[in-house]
């Protein structure tokens, strides 16, 4: 099952494990967006989870090392939704619920740390960030599948 | 993949040619080549991203950071973008209206520089 899972549903098809580290960034998309191509779902929706997948990394990474642990990700295909869940080590849980800025301010924002979640809030259908037990977040996001309008993934 | 930046020069503008993907990985490269055009005095430059497959926030800010660079300097900065992948991402942020956006690079050179 899935960290922040409820049921039988969510036992992950893929489990990533890297450290929360720029270059392992594109990999952890890569993979996540092979899963989306074995079934041949819409190319939005890839290039959504592609950009959540990132953003979320870019999250962790913000967060710092979490002590030398390193990032898990997990990923799902449902018949109606895609689920990923970002195991978080790091620091961040706090910035991370505080939620959006309500305006982004090109000038004063510090964009290594600000936009992420932002994104993913508005990129999403479901969020849940959930602080864990001693140290770090989980950050859980669900996107829906919708009916195909510009092709399957192949992208 | 990764990302490659070509430079070119059209007129009194510096034209950035970006292929691949730009994350937290490979957006300092972007960053450093638009840090080293205003610092070289550029005050005009069109960001090509029609050969770019991926966008997030880090690379938006690398963006965001060169336009402020250059307005500083009384320059432009313009975006050619019509990939949907890529414009979604401006849309997200609101920074749509933060760019000039263009569907060429042609389009982009017949803007004055105080356009962006």
């Amino acid at each position: 099952m899935m960290p922040g899972g409820n049921g039988a549903q969510d036992v992950p098809e893929l489990e990533l494990e890297f450290p929360p580290k720029p270059e392992f960034v594109g990999t952890a998309r890569h993979a996540v967006a092979a899963l989306i191509r074995l079934r041949d779902l819409p190319e939005d929706l890839l290039q959504d989870v592609k950009l959540a997948v990132s953003e979320a990394c870019t999250t962790a990474i913000a967060d710092g090392p979490g002590e030398g642990l390193p990032v898990r990700l997990f990923a799902s295909v449902e018949p109606d939704r895609v689920v990923l869940e970002m195991i978080d080590p790091g620091n961040g849980v706090e910035r991370a619920v505080e939620g959006p800025p309500t305006e982004i301010d090109t000038d004063e924002l510090p964009f290594d740390r600000v936009l992420s979640l932002p994104i993913i809030r508005g990129l999403v259908d479901e969020v849940a960030i959930t602080p864990l037990e001693g140290k770090g977040m989980s950050l859980r996001m669900v996107l829906s599948v919708r009916p195909d309008t510009d092709g399957t993934a192949d992208a | 993949m990764d990302l490659e930046v070509e430079t070119q020069t059209r007129g009194d503008a510096s034209v950035l040619i970006l292929r691949g993907e730009i994350d937290v990985y490979t957006a300092p490269r972007l960053r450093q080549t638009i840090v080293d055009l205003v610092d070289g005095g550029a005050t005009r430059i069109v960001v090509d991203m029609e050969k770019v497959d991926f966008l997030d926030s880090t690379g938006l800010g690398v963006l965001v950071e060169g336009l402020k660079r250059i307005k500083n300097r009384e320059g432009s900065l313009a975006i050619v973008a019509t990939q949907d992948k890529i414009l979604k991402i401006f849309d997200i942020t609101g920074l749509n209206k933060a760019f000039a956006l263009h569907a060429s690079v042609d389009d982009a050179l017949k803007e004055p520089v105080s356009g962006a």
